[in-house]
This record gives C-alpha cells, structure tokens and sequence, in this order.
C-alpha cells in the first residue's frame, strides 16, 4: 500500500507478503523449487474462509494533512513482474474536516 | 515349482501393468501412446478447453518456461545426473505427476532422450508429452487397485458408464470410484513433500489444504464442483485457472478474494501537546476457495 500528496509524492510504502515459506531442512534459506523443497517453515498465504486483517499506521511528515492511499492486492505468478492486479482501492484521506 | 509359482504371480501382476505393451524409449514413442488426439472427434468442446488447459502443456509451467531442466544438468539438483546420457526415470521426480505415463509405460532410454530434449530446450518434442485424456481416464482412474485392478487397456473411466463407445481402442466406459471426487485431483494437486523419492520433493499441497483446512470449517464442495463447472452439461477441461490467460484468472481469484478498506485521519496526541497527523489504513482480505492461495 502506498500513501502520496497531492502533488504525487509518497510518503509511506509498506508491502504484505502472504505465501508459505519452505527450505530444504538443511538450512535456514528460504528456497523455490519442488526439487529442492522439503517442509513449510512458515505459511502466510490466504486461508480458506478466513479473514486477514492488517492495520497501518502512517505518520504523515510535517504539513501533510491530506493523502491519497492505493491498496493493492496482487498475485504474482512465478516471477515479480508476471504478476495480477486482483483488487485495488484508492482513497483520499483528510486529517480536516 | 514355488518358483513357477512366484513366476505367475509376478507375472499376473505385472500383465496389467504393462497392458500398454512394450515401454517407450522415445518422446515420440510416449506421446504416441498416450495420443488422444482422436478424441476431438466427438468430444470437440472438451478437447479444445484441455488444449488451452496446464494439462496440455504439464512441462511448460508458466510462460512456457520448461522447469525440469535444472533435473537434467549436472549439480543443479539432488536428482541430476553427471551427464544427459546417464539419465534415468528416478532423475525425474517430477514425472509422478507432471507426466505419471513415463512412470508406467516408459524405460530409462525415455529418461536418456527426455533429459537430451531439455538440455537442448526442444519444446517441440517435448510439448508432445502432455496430460492426455487417456492419463486422468485410464492411469489416475482407479486408485484402489487391490479392490478393483488395475486400468484396463482398452477401457475409459468416467463418473459413469457407457455401455458402448465409439473408439477403435477403447471400446467401453467403465465408472471410476474417484472421477467426481477431490482425491481424483489430489493424487497430484498434493498433500505435501513426497517422501518416497530419495531426496524429498515438495510441490502442490493444494489437496493437503482442501482435507486439512476447508473439510474442517464445513466446507463440502469437491475440486471439480469448483474448477469443472458445467458448459453445456458437461464439464470444463479447462479446469481453471489458466495462469497464461492473465484476464481469466483475474476473474478466478476476485470471485475467491475479496478487500476492504476503512481509513481514518487524525492528530494523534503522543504526549502533552505533541500532536501528529496520523492516517490509519485497515485492510480487510476474505478468502472462500477450497484451499489455500497462493499455494505451492
């Protein structure tokens, strides 16, 4: 998710990563590869029929008092750039009222 | 005469197995067992849903990557051999499910030519090896073969029989006990790492999440109720999702996921009088698939 000004500039970034985590036993590094995996040490991915909340706090820099915020849910397929827009939600956001 | 008679048991075991005849040595030699192409003839719909399907291309992977090559070159993996020509059937783990005929109706020649093709990233050749309709209809239909044998050779399964079938080879339609069921899918949409191979292996643990995590809060659809919905009364060999059709699969993983947000803006008093223009973001994500996402 991502927070920015008015005129563009970001002013918060902070990513989710939600997948199981495997290695191959021998060490601590996280590996891809059926051939090499060998058990999950750690699961984040999304559950069946369940909710996963996220709460971000985002202290905004001096004089800041209004941001537009884009969440941005995606899939990514095997590599980084080969990836899907599943849901994106952007929002003004205004310390004023 | 106890040896003959060990020699007829092997051998009454053995028969079924090797119902396809001699074993491939080629790629070519395989996929020409395992051609379905003849079943387009009736069944147009279908076969043109499986061709764009991951079952049609089960070396490819995503983006047409071949990722077994690692498995062919020497050190890249606890499986590769020291050269191509040393190759074996145990070289490619992967075979238990990406291409499950290599395991019964090919030798270690295959390996020796399969490992070649990699190496020489012939797509070509290789994109011939596919999961054919004969592999889910006949090799993965029965799973209880103590109770009910092994495939028969010139029969198909299906979730019901057909007491006739217009086919030069497989001339009837025999119900499988597992065809409508998850754990038909599961034999390879997996449980977890395969520790029968002697290095372990870990892909698919879709079935794992399925059984473990969705059985357990109620959830009653099978795979198939899901990734085979009904077009035109039968159901969809595309067997969603498609990963290359990006557009589809979009469509797929919104109708399993869906985000809210709530936000708020305020000062927040941190201490006496030190107020800090704070933002909050909730995020919300609710997941209703049979299993977990991303898997693998």
């Amino acid at each position: 998710m991502t927070a920015k000004t008015a005129d563009g500039k970001e002013v918060y970034n902070k990513e989710r990563h939600y997948h199981p985590q495997a290695t191959d036993c021998r060490t601590n590094k996280m590996l891809y590869g059926a051939q090499v995996k060998t058990q999950y040490i750690r699961d984040t991915s999304l559950q069946p029929m369940e909710t996963k909340d996220e709460s971000f706090e985002i202290m905004l820099p001096e004089g800041v008092r209004t941001v537009d915020v884009t969440v941005s849910l995606r899939y990514e397929i095997w590599k980084p750039d080969h990836m899907i827009e599943i849901h994106k939600i952007s929002k003004k956001v205004s310390l004023d009222r | 005469m106890k040896f003959l008679k060990s020699f007829l048991v092997v051998f009454l075991i053995m028969l079924p197995i090797s119902a396809f005849g001699e074993k491939a040595k080629t790629i070519e030699e395989l996929a020409a067992m395992y051609d379905s192409s003849s079943c387009k003839e009736c069944h147009a719909e279908i076969y043109a849903q499986w061709e764009q399907s991951h079952h049609a291309r089960s070396l490819m992977g995503v983006l047409g990557g071949l990722f077994m090559t690692p498995l062919a070159m020497k050190d890249k993996t606890p499986f590769s051999p020291d050269d191509p020509s040393k190759a074996t059937l145990d070289t490619f783990p992967c075979f238990k499910c990406h291409l499950p005929q290599a395991v019964v109706s090919a030798d270690d020649s295959f390996a020796v030519d399969f490992a070649n093709a990699l190496i020489a990233q012939d797509k070509e050749r290789l994109g011939q090896l596919r999961i054919t309709c004969i592999v889910c209809h006949n090799t993965k239909a029965i799973i209880h073969k103590r109770s009910e044998g092994y495939p028969e050779a010139n029969v198909l399964y299906g979730s019901k029989e057909v007491a006739a079938h217009e086919d030069a080879r497989f001339k009837k339609i025999k119900k499988s006990s597992i065809m409508d069921h998850a754990i038909m899918c599961g034999q390879c949409h997996g449980m977890g790492p395969n520790l029968e191979f002697e290095n372990p292996v870990q892909c698919a643990t879709l079935y794992g999440s399925y059984m473990h995590n969705y059985l357990s809060k109620g959830g009653q659809k099978s795979c198939q109720e899901c990734h085979m919905q009904k077009v035109d009364g039968f159901a969809d060999h595309l067997i969603a999702p498609n990963w290359n059709d990006l557009d589809a699969t979009k469509k797929l993983l919104q109708e399993a996921i869906s985000l809210d947000i709530d936000t708020v803006g305020y000062d927040w008093l941190l201490k006496s009088k030190d107020h800090k223009p704070m933002v909050v973001v909730n995020t919300r994500i609710n997941q209703n698939a049979g299993h977990r996402i991303p898997d693998g």
